[in-house]
């Protein structure tokens, strides 16, 4: 076994199929990341709101503060692994771009102002749901642009 | 442009770090807290509280995805310091074993206090914040050197 640097990973017999079948994961991962939430927590104000706080008119207790704590920690925790990994494959790719740095600067600062907004939501006021809502919609379409700007590039452009 | 690109995408994950740390230990105080009698309850049981010991398996299913979580996560963090001027260092070296050291006694000591052995509460708490203290050095460290270095 030898261990090399690879220089171009678009012409690479090996790291092209891999990359490929990794971002095709993580283009999977965003929509069924939505898709679990809405069924979850919510996706909407209102369904979000009687998730933090409960409602009274449909019998829905408040979410439990050690569950919430923990769906928050998981949530933190497998979006800074996957952020990070979609980030160093977007930068290796198109790291001559202009727009590449404000491309990563909007993907993590929306993705790290959404478990922030939901903690906030929970623990002082509903004010930051919008937020959170907005934060949670924006980091998932520039990750979804982010995916599919990298599957072009590895694939099309010479 | 790729080294700021990089740079940038480190500065976030570093800042993600922060947050988990913040949720763990809030999760930590919520669940068990901080003291030696609240750890003896939650892993023997209370009966004022009626609240269970906990068993094998129990303590197994919370333990699983952490044993994965904190090597992989302690992992990722330790080798952005490659890049720095720790490199090569013999601080480096210790920070990298007691970093690992104390993550793996954080988790696996939980076995030893359900089976009675109260004593590895101290150590759980103990290697509980050396995590935490070498996590919060490691950041510290990097943020430093992404800042200040060229």
């Amino acid at each position: 076994m030898r261990f090399t640097l690879i220089k171009n990973v678009k012409r690479d017999k090996a790291m092209k199929p891999i990359l490929n079948a990794l971002l095709l994961f993580i283009l999977l991962y965003i929509p069924f990341d939505i898709f679990v939430k809405s069924h979850t927590i919510g996706i909407s104000t209102v369904t979000l709101i009687s998730t933090l706080y409960g409602n009274a008119d449909e019998f829905i207790d408040p979410i439990n503060q050690s569950v919430f704590l923990e769906f928050i920690h998981m949530q933190i925790f497998f979006l800074m692994m996957i952020l990070l990994t979609l980030s160093a494959i977007y930068i290796r790719l198109l790291s001559h771009k202009s727009n590449t740095l404000l491309a990563i600067n909007l993907l993590m600062g929306f993705a790290f102002v959404t478990p922030l907004t939901l903690f906030l939501s929970y623990f002082y006021t509903n004010e930051f749901v919008k937020i959170y809502l907005f934060s949670f919609f924006a980091w998932h379409l520039i990750a979804l642009f982010i995916t599919l700007r990298s599957l072009w590039e590895l694939n099309f452009v010479k | 442009m790729l080294n700021k690109s990089y740079k940038v995408a480190i500065i976030y994950f570093l800042l993600f770090s922060l947050l988990l740390l913040a949720s763990g230990a809030l999760i930590f105080a919520n669940k068990i807290g901080f003291s030696y009698t609240s750890l003896l309850h939650y892993y023997l049981g209370d009966i004022k509280n009626f609240s269970s010991a906990k068993s094998f398996i129990g303590i197994s299913k919370i333990i699983l995805p952490h044993i994965f979580a904190f090597g992989i996560f302690t992992m990722v963090l330790l080798h952005f310091l490659i890049f720095t001027k720790k490199r090569a260092t013999k601080e480096l070296k210790i920070i990298i074993y007691l970093s690992f050291t104390s993550a793996f006694l954080e988790i696996f000591t939980a076995f030893l206090i359900s089976e009675g052995y109260s004593f590895f509460i101290y150590l759980k708490l103990f290697s509980f914040f050396i995590f935490y203290c070498f996590i919060l050095y490691i950041i510290f460290i990097l943020f430093k050197s992404i800042i200040y270095d060229k």
